[in-house]
């Protein structure tokens, strides 16, 4: 590793004779890095890593350095606009940002009047650390029905987390583990959550045993001492697998799981029913690697389990989750320095108590669409989203008569596309805030035009769990841009939410900092803050569960009617589930593995990223491919019952040659007609969103597994 | 001290592939869509000593690492020159496009621009280095700390030492 170098700051300042640098926190992806903003006549220049960020030390990605591309993007909006023909035509006229929050805020209020504020669903994708503050507007307006990512990312780590164990598990890199287990996430490129890609990368550089888990070989499974190539979908049954082997051994913590787990007893006898012979034909992996990967885990000093989205967006989704917690449990790493900590935060009011959950009223709560079917997920104030377009469409159980979309695009990004568009479109009235017009906003009755992180102060991270706050500093403004938090500090005051909001969100801000006795200006003076650091405190404590201990049998999934412990369930669409499909649509597709410069469906207009990556792009094994006469850069046709989509050819090895890899949230911003090609390469127009493929209590859609066919593109 | 024989090495088997490093370029060197003076290659999925192996390949101009600079010979227009610190420096102005130098080049690192038939290729921002600063790509943003920037001696040791900590002395 090299050492840390550093370009001094002042030298680049008289070099480059830059008026002013800012030091701030990026927010191109679901995580944050420090980062410093270089200015010269009043514009960003350059934007160079932050040395001192407890997070990414220095380091940063192409999002984050092409964020002046997004800033100053000649199709960006920068004023509001109202649309003037047919939905999906492109037609637009500006309006002032008065008009535009009037017309909101009449709409809002003539539909909570006559249709009950449930009728006025507020949605958010990935967020821009402004999830709190959509909340808060929802809970203060009276509806339950924020519909986000929440079901299908982060979403399930966290409650899953925390009806298990308390909180969510983070791996501690800043000592070293032992052995990192990465299973379904590319962190060295991935978008990612607490830690960045550089904290693994300089633990493996030090040294760290690697188990990767994932059906496509990226550079870490080719570094890995063990990468297990499992069935798409298994995942839960390799966990329960190497639980099995682990207790079977006698390899995981005895003192741990006597003291600190509920339900031992049962959850071994769940696991016994996971046998490695058995494992070995689900997964389509050798039992002998399967031990190897188990023993390893299990005898390192510590060790910690790299997790992320993949294994979120399958029908076992809190499954998979609650396994690899009892992984971490049942080996004593949960908690513990090197292995995976309970971070706590600093003392500042967290995410919660600013999304004013509490200012909910039961009866209105009780309204959330889909929280009687999907528990898990209605307890955590989260959607599925079919449950939000069947109301749009059927108005039953009551009518959705408006959307309000922030930095969100759910035609490309949710489950069974062509649904979503066709709800989206019989929308009475849709309002939109994004940095452009996407193929989601084109269907919108008016876009505010949104600011991105250069454009706002905030206090970085504060719903994260790796325990820091980090100030971001307001380096430009663009046109007539606004952050979503001065927007909707804007729009609640004029829809009878004054008493709640503040002069502008700089208010707010001193909010969430004043259990610190601070305020932001005092807080943009500062580096950050870090919560406590402590380990091993469920020994004082006990975990923060209806037990006080880590809920291997889960008594809340109980109450809430699941099954307590943990189960394999094969994926509703599978060769074994489906055999009948088998002839239409031989392959096992999986979608949406991560390129470094987009953002899900983001940054597709910046020529930095894009000239990295022009096409989308499938991954097909030389075998299959030969057989179908496929060759490396042909279109090809990509399809399942739900319909079909173009992408590239990519010959790629490290797939098995019955899995097929697509690439998620394509669209063609350059294209002007046809909505920007929304729906040639969308791979979600090919995705499942039926209840039965979604995961019982989380709600999530399988969007990363489903079988399909694929076959050379034929010429017109 | 004088600096001698500047280049920029990689540490391939570190690389994960963030492509950081050709935005950071980007944004220095300002270079054309089409155009890029340091690149990522992938290499594989393919059997490599007997497994299945995936490495990036990051591409730039070696500098002081190529032996004999044959781009420097083959320019009919001395556009092509090396410093007494090692850095090869393509001087885009004087380039007349003739495009001798392309095929010359060891690692396929020279670029012709479409939009005005230039080549271009990384001068290991001299006009940083000159001013003390790291070249763009190697000033910490790779998230693998895989681009190493220096005399060649003291980086190949210390790509060594690394290789020792990475198997923890293990052979």
């Amino acid at each position: 590793m090299v050492e840390f170098v550093y370009s001094n700051a002042e030298k680049e300042v008289e070099a480059y004779g830059y008026d002013e640098v800012i030091k701030s926190h990026c927010r191109m992806c679901h995580g944050g890095c420090g980062v410093l903003i270089y200015k010269k006549e009043g514009k960003v220049d350059k934007i160079g890593g932050d040395p001192e960020c407890p997070i990414a030390h220095g380091t940063l990605c192409p999002k984050g350095i092409a964020s002046t591309q997004i800033a100053y993007h000649p199709d960006r909006l920068t004023h509001p606009v109202k649309r003037v023909g047919p939905k999906g035509s492109g037609q637009w006229e500006r309006i002032s940002w008065d008009e535009a929050l009037d017309t909101i805020a009449e709409k809002i209020n003539g539909y909570k009047a006559d249709f009950g504020a449930e009728s006025i669903v507020m949605g958010y994708g990935t967020g821009r650390d402004n999830e709190a503050v959509i909340y808060r507007f929802a809970n203060l307006l009276g509806t339950p029905n924020v519909l986000t990512a929440g079901h299908l990312c982060y979403g399930p780590r966290i409650s899953t987390s925390i009806i298990t164990c308390g909180s969510n598990p983070v791996v501690d890199y800043e000592n070293d583990p032992d052995c990192i287990m990465v299973w379904g996430n590319n962190l060295v490129i991935a978008n990612s959550d607490e830690y960045k890609g550089e904290s693994l990368a300089v633990c493996l550089e030090k040294g760290a045993k690697l188990i990767v888990v994932d059906p496509r070989m990226t550079r870490l499974a080719a570094r890995a001492d063990e990468w297990l190539q499992l069935r798409p979908g298994t995942d839960t049954a390799l966990a329960l697998g190497m639980l099995n082997y682990i207790i079977e051994e006698e390899l995981h913590d005895k003192e741990f799981v006597e003291k600190y787990v509920h339900g031992w007893d049962e959850f071994v006898a769940r696991c016994k029913e996971y046998p490695l012979e058995k494992v070995a034909d689900i997964t389509w992996l050798p039992v002998e690697q399967i031990k190897a990967a188990a023993r390893m885990f299990a005898e390192a000093d510590t060790a910690g389990i790299q997790w992320g989205v993949a294994i979120e967006q399958q029908v076992n989704c809190a499954d998979n989750n609650r396994t690899l917690m009892a992984l971490m449990a049942i080996t004593g790493n949960l908690d513990r320095k090197g292995g995976q900590v309970l971070f706590e935060t600093a003392k500042n009011r967290n995410a919660s108590q600013f999304g004013a959950h509490k200012m909910l009223t039961k009866e209105q709560k009780d309204k959330r669409l889909g929280a009687d079917r999907f528990r898990l997920a209605g307890h955590f104030a989260i959607q599925n989203p079919k449950c939000v377009w069947d109301a749009i469409l059927t108005e039953e159980p009551y009518p959705v008569k408006m959307a309000f979309f922030i930095s969100s695009n759910p035609v490309l990004t949710r489950a069974n596309a062509n649904e979503v568009y066709k709800a989206l479109e019989a929308l009475d009235f849709m309002a939109v805030a994004d940095f452009f017009i996407t193929p989601t906003a084109e269907l919108a009755d008016i876009v505010l035009p949104a600011a991105t992180w250069l454009e706002m102060d905030h206090v970085a991270d504060f719903w994260k769990r790796h325990g820091y706050i980090l100030p971001r500093r307001k380096a430009i403004q663009v046109g007539e841009c606004r952050s979503d938090h001065e927007m909707l500090n804007d729009l609640g005051k004029r829809v009878g939410q004054e008493e709640h909001w503040w002069d502008d969100f700089e208010g707010a801000l001193d909010y969430i900092l004043e259990p610190l006795e601070i305020t932001f200006q005092d807080f943009k003076k500062m580096k950050f803050i870090r919560g406590e650091v402590n380990y091993e405190k469920y020994k004082e404590k006990g975990f923060s569960t209806p037990t006080g201990k880590v809920e291997l049998y889960s008594t809340k999934l109980e109450e809430w009617g699941y099954d307590p412990l943990p189960k394999y369930v094969e994926p509703h669409e599978s060769p074994i589930s489906k055999p009948e499909m088998n002839d239409d649509y031989p392959f096992i597709l999986v979608t949406g593995a991560r390129s470094p410069g987009f953002f899900h469906t983001e940054n597709r207009q910046l020529p930095w990223l894009r000239e990295q990556h022009p096409e989308p792009f499938i991954e097909i094994h030389p075998d299959t491919a030969s057989k179908l006469g496929i060759h490396n850069g042909d279109w090809v046709t990509i399809e399942s019952p739900r319909g079909k989509v173009r992408q590239k050819a990519k010959i790629f090895e490290g797939i098995h040659p019955q899995v097929v890899g697509a690439q998620h949230a394509w669209w063609y911003p350059e294209k002007k007609k046809g909505n920007h090609g929304w729906a040639d390469s969308n791979i979600n127009i090919l995705t499942d969103n039926s209840f039965e493929s979604c995961d019982p209590a989380m709600g999530s859609t399988s969007v990363r597994t489903l079988l399909c066919n694929i076959y050379k593109e034929k010429t017109a | 001290m004088e600096m001698k024989n500047l280049a920029l090495i990689i540490d391939h088997y570190a690389c994960f592939g963030c492509l950081a490093c050709e935005v950071a370029c980007k944004q220095e060197n300002g270079s054309d869509y089409g155009v890029k003076l340091i690149e990522m290659r992938e290499d594989g999925p393919r059997m490599m000593n007997g497994k299945l192996d995936f490495t990036y390949i990051v591409n730039a101009c070696l500098h002081a690492e190529c032996e004999g600079t044959p781009c420097v010979d083959s320019c009919p227009d001395d556009t092509i020159t090396v410093r007494p610190d090692g850095i090869v420096v393509m001087n885009e102005k004087t380039c007349t496009g003739c495009e001798a130098c392309i095929p010359e080049c060891p690692t396929d690192a020279i670029r012709i621009n479409d939009n005005d038939m230039v080549t271009e290729k990384c001068n290991l921002c001299y006009h940083r280095v000159d001013k003390g600063l790291m070249p763009a790509c190697a000033d910490n943003v790779c998230l693998s700390h895989c681009i190493y920037f220096g005399e060649v001696d003291d980086i190949k040791k210390q790509i060594a030492a690394v290789e020792v900590k990475r198997t923890r002395g293990a052979a």
